[in-house]
C-alpha cells in the first residue's frame, strides 16, 4: 500500500486570453483548467494505486480571483482529478490567498497534508502552466523536511525497503536518484501520458469527498515578505493571419510561395 | 547605501552568467557588494576575476539539498538583499530550497531588473509566455536568471577570496548519470527554422520536414513531445519556454498546435504554419496559414519550391 499526496493547480488557460476592447487582459475571465504537468502527476498516482494498492488524495490552493468564481473552477478540477482515479480532494481556499507567490501557496499546500495524515510520496508537476515558477516541490519537501527529487521522467518504488529511484531529466544528462519514503518528487510531462477519465467514472467523481479549507482552518499566518504583483501586461501578437486557399495545392502553393519571395524570405529562382 | 548580494552558479561559468543580473543592477544605479557560491566543477581562479568580492567554491557537492544547505548558512551569516541564480532546473530547485528554508519570494526566470527607491522591480513571463507579469521586491528575495540574458562585468584585475567548502552529505544517493546526445544544430542562431510537431505519425516521416528544410536552407526544430516524449530529434533543437528561444526570418510550423508555451519563444519575421485542423491556435500566431493534411501538402508545396526558388 502506498499512500500518494498530489499537489494539483487549477490554470488560467494561455489559449483563453481574454482583454477588453482596449486590450487590457481580464484575468478574472480567463478560465481555469488543470496544470498541464499535474495532470501527470495524478496520472502517475494512479497508475502507483494501481500496482501497489493505497490512497491518493489531492490538493488545490486557489490562487486567482474572485474566488466565489474560482471555488467552482477549483472544484471542476479536483473533480478531474477523482475522476481519474484519486480518492478524496481537499481544497485551500481564502480570499488572502488570491495572488499568493509560490511561498504562500507551499505552505497552504504543506500545511493541507498535513492535517489530513501521512502519505508515502507527494507529487507535483515539474512546474504550472500558468505562472511556470517551478518551485512547489522543492519548497513542500523542505518544509516538510523529506527527500525531494524534482523533473522525474520515471519513478520505481520499491516498498519493501521503503525506496524510491527516480530518474531525474535535466537539461543535459539523465540522473537516476536513489531516496528512501517519504519523498516529495516533481514529474515531467514525459512521465506519462495521461488518460482521459470514462464518463461513468466522471459521474462517480460527484460521490468522492471533497474538503474545504480557510487559512484559519490551518492555523496560518501569511508572512508579509514584501513581494506582489504590480501589473500584468499581454504580449501583443500582431501577424498578418492570412489563410491561403485555393482550389489544389499546387495553386496553394504558388500563392504561399510568392507572398514568402515578397516578404525576402525566400529566393525566387530567376 | 550598499547592499549585499549572493550569487550562485552550479558551475563556475553559470556563475559568471547569472551575475549579469548584478552589473544590470549597477547599471541602474544600485551599488552592491557581491559574494559568489559555486561549485568546484570548472575553472574557479577565471570565475574569480568577474567582480566578485568573496568566492565560495564548494568541494564535491551535486546534489541540490547539499548544495542549498551550504547557500542557506551563507545566506544566515550574510542575510543578503537578493540570492541570484541561473534559472536552470538545478538552479531553479535549489534556490526554491533555499527560498522556503528561509521565507523567501523567489521569482523564475526574471527577464529585467529596475529601481524605485527602496524597491526592486522585476520582469518575468507567465501565462507561457503571453504575458509580462512586473512583480515588486521590498524586502530580501530570490531571483533565477535565464541564461546569456544579462551582460556579465568584464573581467578583472581584482581577484576576490576563495574559501572552499565542504557539503553535509546529502538525503538522497546518485545511483547513475548519463550525458544527452547533442546534435550539430544551433537552432537558436539559424536564419531560416522548420518546426515539426506531433501531426507527425512516426519519425520517418520527418524526411518530408528534412527535404523541405534541404530547399530552403532552414534548420529543423521541434515542439517538446517529439524530442522530449517522443525522442525523434535532439532536445537541443526542441522550441519553446522550457527549452530554446529562436529568431528566425522565417518560421514554418508544420502539425504544430500552436500552444503558448512553444510559439511564444518564436520571434520571427515571418511565420508560415501547416495544420490540417481549421481552429488549431497556431493560426492566430501565423502571418500565413495552410489548412491541410501536411501529408498531401507537403509534397506539393516542396516540388513547387524546387521549381521556383533556390537557396
Ligand atoms: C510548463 C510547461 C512548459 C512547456 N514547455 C514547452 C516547450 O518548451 N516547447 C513546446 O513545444 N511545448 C511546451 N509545452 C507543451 C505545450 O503545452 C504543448 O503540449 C506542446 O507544444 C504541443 O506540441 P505539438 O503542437 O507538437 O502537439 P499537439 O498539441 O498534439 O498538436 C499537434 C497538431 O498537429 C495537427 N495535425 C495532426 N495531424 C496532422 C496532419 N496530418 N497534418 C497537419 N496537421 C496535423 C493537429 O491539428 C494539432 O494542431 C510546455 C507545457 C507546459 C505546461
Amino acid at each position: 500500500m502506498v499512500d500518494v499526496a498530489v499537489m494539483v493547480k487549477a490554470s488560467l488557460d494561455a489559449n483563453m486570453i481574454r482583454v477588453d476592447s482596449s486590450g487590457k487582459l481580464l484575468i478574472e475571465e480567463i478560465p481555469l483548467v488543470i496544470s498541464e504537468y499535474d495532470r501527470n502527476a495524478v496520472e502517475e498516482a494512479v497508475r502507483i494505486k494501481e500496482k501497489f494498492g493505497g490512497k491518493i488524495a489531492v490538493f488545490s490552493v486557489v490562487t486567482w480571483g474572485p474566488l466565489a468564481k474560482r471555488i467552482n473552477d477549483t472544484e471542476s478540477v479536483l473533480r478531474e482529478a477523482l475522476a481519474m482515479g484519486a480518492d478524496e480532494a481537499y481544497m485551500v481556499t481564502d480570499e488572502r490567498l488570491i495572488n499568493a507567490n509560490p511561498l504562500q501557496t507551499a505552505i497552504a499546500l504543506a500545511s493541507a497534508v498535513k492535517k489530513t495524515g501521512n502519505y508515502d510520496l507527494y507529487l507535483t508537476g515539474e512546474a504550472s502552466m500558468d505562472v511556470i515558477s517551478a518551485q512547489i516541490a522543492s519548497r513542500i519537501g523542505t518544509i516538510l523536511n523529506l527527500p525531494t527529487v524534482t523533473f522525474a521522467r520515471a519513478i520505481e518504488l520499491d516498498i519493501e525497503n521503503k525506496k524510491v529511484k527516480v530518474l531525474r531529466d535535466l537539461e543535459d544528462s539523465l540522473q537516476w536518484i536513489e531516496a528512501s519514503l517519504p519523498a516529495v518528487i516533481s514529474v515531467t510531462g514525459e512521465i506519462n501520458r495521461a488518460r482521459l477519465p470514462m464518463l461513468l467514472q466522471i459521474r462517480r467523481a460527484f460521490a468522492k469527498p471533497l474538503k474545504k479549507f480557510t487559512l484559519n482552518d490551518l492555523n496560518i499566518q501569511l508572512l508579509d515578505v514584501g513581494h506582489r504583483r504590480e501589473s500584468v501586461r499581454l504580449l501583443m501578437v500582431s501577424r498578418k493571419n492570412i489563410i491561403i486557399e485555393a482550389s489544389t495545392f499546387d495553386e496553394v502553393s504558388e500563392k504561399l510561395i510568392s507572398k514568402l519571395i515578397e516578404e525576402g524570405v525566400i529566393k525566387p529562382r530567376i | 547605501m550598499v547592499e549585499t548580494v549572493i550569487v550562485f552558479g552550479e558551475r563556475p561559468s553559470l556563475l559568471v552568467d547569472a551575475s549579469g543580473l548584478v552589473a544590470e543592477l549597477l547599471r541602474n544605479g544600485f551599488s552592491t557588494s557581491m559574494i559568489g557560491i559555486t561549485v568546484s566543477n570548472g575553472d574557479v581562479n577565471e570565475a574569480a576575476r568577474y567582480g566578485f568580492d568573496k568566492l565560495y567554491v564548494i568541494e564535491g557537492a551535486v546534489l541540490p539539498d547539499q548544495v542549498s544547505e551550504v547557500i542557506s548558512k551563507i545566506f544566515n551569516e550574510v542575510k543578503p538583499r537578493l540570492l541570484i541564480g541561473s534559472a536552470t532546473k538545478t538552479g531553479n530547485d535549489i534556490l526554491a530550497r533555499v527560498s522556503a528554508k528561509h521565507n523567501l519570494p523567489m521569482l523564475t526566470e526574471v527577464l529585467s531588473v529596475s529601481l524605485d527607491g527602496n524597491n526592486i522591480i522585476f520582469e518575468r513571463n507567465i501565462l507561457g509566455g503571453r504575458a509580462i507579469s512586473r512583480e515588486v521586491t521590498s524586502k530580501h528575495a530570490a531571483v533565477t536568471v535565464p541564461i546569456k540574458k544579462f551582460k556579465p562585468f568584464e573581467i578583472s584585475q581584482k581577484i576576490a577570496a576563495i574559501e572552499k567548502v565542504s557539503p553535509p552529505v546529502s538525503n538522497v544517493r546518485l545511483v547513475s548519470f548519463e550525458e544527452k546526445k547533442k546534435s550539430e544544430v544551433n537552432i537558436e542562431a539559424a536564419d531560416t527554422v522548420v518546426g515539426v510537431g506531433r501531426g507527425f505519425k512516426s519519425k520517418d516521416d520527418l524526411k518530408l520536414a528534412f527535404d523541405l528544410a534541404s530547399i530552403i536552407d532552414a534548420q529543423v526544430g521541434c515542439s517538446r513531445p517529439i524530442a522530449a516524449d517522443l525522442k525523434w530529434l535532439p532536445e537541443d533543437v526542441w522550441i519553446g519556454i522550457s527549452s530554446k528561444k529562436i529568431r528566425p526570418k522565417l518560421y514554418v510550423a508544420i502539425g504544430i498546435s500552436g500552444a503558448p508555451q512553444h510559439i511564444s519563444a518564436v520571434d520571427a519575421k515571418v511565420i508560415v504554419s501547416i495544420n490540417k485542423d481549421k481552429n488549431a491556435p497556431i493560426f492566430k500566431y501565423s502571418d500565413y496559414s495552410v489548412i491541410a493534411d501536411l501529408y498531401q501538402f507537403l509534397p506539393v508545396f516542396i516540388k513547387k519550391l524546387k521549381e521556383k526558388t533556390i537557396k
